[in-house]
């Protein structure tokens, strides 16, 4: 029997669909979000990859900042219980989870079973977040995809501020016209990102095991900037940014159980 | 079960709490001078004693134009609507306007008033528990019935002060005995309709109000309560409004079973007792007043107070509703929410924005905390 996660996040769409509640099997990401062609477009894109027909999904469960407007979703999930059950259907044994989206930061403690116990999120500012680097990497002119070689190359402590995205990036301007090296200032922007969302962190129990997730998990800079903050493992689902879908898709097999 | 009687009441309360400034006007119009007070807290009774009707002034969903010339960007959320509202004239129907000083913010607002009506900057002592600080607040008082019966040209006798504690009494009393009641009957009170009957009382004649308010408890006391399936919480903080936050609430069926909101509970919760003089009885309240961010409290007895309640009323959890750049607000959240979480009570911030109209994140929030709590 299938079921369907979707998620529609403010900078990217994504499907999954979960066999038996047990088995992922495809996964569709399409980077547009919510107001956009991206939802359409991820449906089109998982049927046509799966081949699977729409009538042979039991049932479909949507989140993320989009889920209000997925009509086809039987029934919508905050996305923090999404990601609290995706990561722990992920990586068994996971207890805290950082989420850092487009455009929200969330610091989620989670018991055994994966319900959240309780969760933090940034306030209504872009810091932290990954639309901050976007901004960044666009003054930068440094491709995201490639903010985290850069990064590894970094040899010289570079501060870049994070309260304010808006400072930051003239922050950023100066810092170039500084003459620094890019890779450094590439890492201040990473670790400004890292700081902003520790300060949620610490305010959960912060028990491990720790998983990044989110589409700013994929970038090795922040990765490695929050293993040096945090001093210990932190894991990463394969695929981060499916996490909620796959939430939603266990979410929506759960439902049918009942 | 259908109550003609109580929804004629709910909806008369509604509709004043939905357009103050046309209830402003109404009151106006029908020969009454209008003094205004800044929140948190002031003494209304003074202005009542004066034949006047005392309004509150708590900003608004308003966009900031001229405001940004007056106040920093950081400047909480009120102070930047009512600083609006003073800049384009939107209190120029005020005779007066009282603005006390708890916080920095206040104090300093209190200072540079720039609405066309007299402006009465006063201070509530924060060494309250001291004898003096009844001395201190009393001389205040006088201070300000003075200017009142300057203003007004009327005398305002201790026996019109006492009569107004009378009904400002009287009235506390029954929004109490209604928050408790209501909390049975959130199918009917929801947390839109409790906001609007509590913020009614800001923009009428307190006798008015007393009576509508007791009729709506007496009225609800006749209906046997309902089963809810839904989640109860308590909120805290300045304010929980406008009412597209207050639906998201009803959208996850959360209902507010009572509250520690100073613009709602906290504005009823002390009675003032009599102290030697109504002057000295009204400055005796603050030395009274309790479990509040605005009242400097070493033991933060709101922390306790609010575990107490949610307990008392069976709540499912608290929502501390933060108003953006309050300082004593910010400063007590990390003190709450260890609390909560040695008491096991689920707690959820959200943000009070008047310069914001996108309530998004809000319903990501409250929708995770209500599953959260499943």
């Amino acid at each position: 029997m299938y079921t369907m996660g979707i998620d529609i996040g403010s900078a990217s769409s994504k499907a999954v669909i979960l066999k038996d509640g047990r088995d992922i099997i495809c996964d569709a990401v399409i980077q547009a979000g919510t107001g956009t062609s991206g939802p359409d477009r991820v449906m089109e894109e998982i049927y046509s990859k799966s081949g699977i027909s729409p009538d042979d999904i039991k049932r479909t469960v949507a989140t993320g900042y989009g889920r209000f407007s997925v009509e086809t979703a039987d029934r919508q999930v905050s996305e923090i219980t999404c990601h609290a059950k995706g990561i722990s259907f992920l990586i068994p044994g996971a207890h805290t989870i950082l989420d850092i989206g487009g455009q929200d930061v969330k610091a989620i403690a989670i018991d055994d079973k994966g319900s959240v116990r309780n969760f933090y999120m940034n306030d209504k500012c872009a810091a932290g977040t990954g639309r901050f680097i976007e901004v960044m990497s666009r003054i930068l002119e440094v491709d995201i995809s490639e903010m985290g070689d850069w990064d590894e190359k970094s040899k010289e402590n570079v501060v870049v501020s994070s309260t304010c995205t808006v400072f930051a990036e003239s922050e950023v301007i100066s810092l170039l016209s500084q003459k620094k090296n890019k890779e450094d200032i590439i890492r201040g922007v990473h670790n400004s990102v890292v700081s902003r969302a520790s300060g949620l962190l610490y305010r959960t129990a912060l028990e491990d095991k720790v998983v990044f997730t989110g589409g700013v998990a994929k970038n090795e800079g922040v990765y490695r900037s929050l293993v040096r903050e945090l001093k210990r493992p932190v894991y990463r689902a394969e695929k981060p940014q499916i996490t909620g879908a796959v939430g939603a898709a266990c979410i929506a097999w759960n439902d049918l159980q009942q | 079960m259908e109550n003609t009687k109580l929804d004629q009441y709910i909806k008369q309360l509604a509709e004043i709490a939905d357009a103050p400034g046309k209830a402003c006007y109404d009151l106006k119009a029908s020969g009454k001078n209008l003094v205004g007070w800044v929140a948190p807290y002031a003494p209304e009774e003074i202005v009542y004693a004066a034949g006047a009707i005392p309004v509150g002034l708590w900003g608004g969903q308003v966009e900031l134009k001229k405001a940004r010339t007056y106040l920093p960007p950081f400047a909480c959320s009120i102070m930047q609507s009512i600083m609006e509202g003073e800049a384009t004239g939107v209190y120029d129907i005020l005779s007066a306007v009282l603005i006390p000083a708890p916080c920095d913010t206040l104090k300093c607002f209190g200072q540079k008033w720039k609405g066309s009506c007299p402006a009465i900057p006063f201070v509530h002592p924060q060494n309250r528990k001291l004898d003096c600080a009844v001395d201190f607040l009393a001389g205040q008082y006088e201070m300000i019935r003075k200017k009142l019966e300057e203003i007004l040209s009327v005398e305002i006798t201790d026996e019109a002060l006492a009569d107004a504690i009378a009904v400002y009494n009287d009235c506390r009393y029954a929004v109490r005995e209604f928050t408790e009641v209501a909390a049975d009957y959130p199918q009917i009170i929801t947390p839109t309709v409790r906001h609007q009957i509590l913020k009614a009382a800001m923009f009428m004649d307190k006798k008015d109000y007393t009576v509508i308010i007791k009729g709506i408890t007496h009225e609800l006391r006749k209906m046997k309560p309902q089963e809810w399936g839904g989640k109860k919480v308590i909120v805290t903080g300045i304010t929980l409004e406008p009412t597209d936050l207050l639906q998201i609430f009803e959208e996850f069926s959360v209902a507010v079973v009572g509250d520690d909101l100073a613009q709602e509970s906290r504005q009823f919760r002390t009675d003032v007792v009599y102290y030697g003089s109504p002057i000295r009885s009204l400055a005796k309240q603050w030395q009274n007043h309790r479990a509040c961010s605005l009242a400097f409290d070493p033991y933060k007895e709101r922390v306790s107070y609010l575990s107490r309640l949610a307990r008392a009323t069976k709540a499912d959890g608290v929502i501390i509703a933060l108003m953006k750049f309050c300082d004593p607000e910010e400063y007590d959240v990390p003190i709450i929410m260890e609390e909560m979480e040695k008491e096991g009570i689920p707690l959820l911030t959200i943000e009070i924005d008047q310069q914001s109209n996108s309530y998004e994140q809000i319903k990501t929030r409250i929708q995770s905390f209500v599953e959260s709590m499943e």
